[in-house]
């Protein structure tokens, strides 16, 4: 959403939006109390969906919670915290390309140099599993398409 | 009676939030100060924006006063910079990061001493460190600011990010390292391929690539164990 007021911005300079120039806005508008609604159920459940991927993740394979000989769960929560957490911001401001520039992009090369694809597309796959069970159909609707843009930008073997 | 300001060049996010490490986008890497008329970054350091008329400037006006050695001229330029720069991100590092840079994955320290590049604009990297063992490595570079101002020229032209490798490698592993470009953007390639090894190695490149050998020949060579003699 601030992504595309700044292009509106830029393209409209010194002069009056079109109509379909406004579509995002107003299409934002009607989405508006959806997205708050979906943002604060996140904060609301934030803990128990990081607590269910993560045992459902390690019934399917515990290996991927061990880095040589140090247990990483902490990390991989606080880790997948961080994601939701501003997929949740993303969710409330309609603004996928500054989640991208922000976080997907760095934390792409971070889980890249860990090696830690494979458990990083299963993480973000399980999550939006877990995501639709407690979530609204058209609240699962605004977080899904961000966690599999995470999954495919984090899972991707390079 | 003379006041002498002290400049606060802190940025400002960082003082709010000091243990944020995906801290690499626009708005959040650089500070804008209007009133000092600086840009300073997320590591203190000063920015300054440039046009790529000022690359073709810098380049072309290196070549009218040096002639062939403004190619050499480039990479020391880029060797002194990446030396420098070993010593900034290890402080740098150690003090966000609060580890050692020696107790650290390799993979993510490389990651996070490139990140400050990509967002002042220098391209994406990649690292393959796939034949480190036998000595020698290969980065590639997406959009390099160089080549990608300069165009298809026929050449290599990266110089100074060949330097900047050699230098801050060499400081990082405490051993004498080189640097050549054996695959450039200005050649009409995609993206930029360096070749990073002890001095044998990229003097047998770069006779290679003067016959006329690709990328992907003295790659194969190499991991052939081929060496001149």
């Amino acid at each position: 959403m601030l992504s595309q007021f700044e292009h509106l911005r830029r393209e409209t300079d010194g002069r009056y939006a079109s109509d379909a120039e406004l579509e995002f806005a107003i299409d934002y508008v009607r989405s508006f109390n959806l997205r708050v609604q979906t943002y604060l159920k996140l904060q609301e459940i934030e803990a128990a969906l990081v607590q269910q991927t993560y045992l459902q993740m390690r019934a399917l394979n515990p290996a991927w919670f061990v880095h040589g000989n140090t247990d990483v769960s902490a990390k991989w929560k606080r880790d997948t915290i961080r994601v939701l957490r501003y997929v949740a911001v993303a969710v409330l401001t309609h603004d996928p390309d500054t989640f991208r520039e922000r976080m997907l992009l760095w934390f792409q090369t971070i889980m890249r140099a860990f090696g830690a694809q494979q458990s990083c597309s299963m993480t973000y796959q399980v999550l939006q599993d877990i995501i639709r069970q407690h979530l609204t159909a058209p609240q699962a609707e605004l977080v899904c398409p961000l966690l599999e843009m995470s999954r495919r930008a984090f899972g991707a073997a390079s | 009676m003379t006041t002498v300001k002290v400049l606060d060049t802190q940025h400002p996010g960082k003082r709010r939030h000091p243990k944020k490490h995906n801290h690499y986008g626009f708005r959040d890497f650089f500070h804008f100060d209007p009133e000092q008329g600086t840009i300073v970054d997320w590591n203190e350091s000063y920015n300054v924006l440039t046009t790529e008329d000022f690359i073709i400037g810098l380049v072309e006006g290196l070549e009218e006063e040096v002639g062939e050695a403004s190619a050499a001229t480039m990479y020391t330029i880029g060797c002194e910079w990446g030396q420098k720069d070993a010593f900034f991100f290890e402080k740098w590092f150690e003090t966000e990061f609060e580890r050692n840079i020696r107790q650290t994955n390799l993979m993510f320290l490389l990651e996070t001493w490139w990140w400050p590049f990509t967002a002042q604009g220098w391209g994406r990297w990649e690292v393959d460190m796939g034949d480190r063992q036998q000595g020698f490595m290969f980065i590639n570079i997406f959009d390099s600011a160089v080549a990608r101002t300069l165009g298809d020229v026929g050449k290599p032209v990266c110089f100074l990010y060949a330097g900047l490798f050699a230098g801050f490698f060499t400081e990082l592993v405490k051993k004498q390292l080189s640097c050549i470009e054996i695959q450039c953007y200005s050649m009409g390639e995609t993206y930029c391929k360096f070749l990073l090894g002890g001095q044998d190695r990229i003097d047998a490149a770069a006779f290679w690539f003067k016959e006329g050998a690709t990328a992907r020949d003295i790659e194969k060579r190499l991991r052939a164990g081929e060496v001149l003699r």
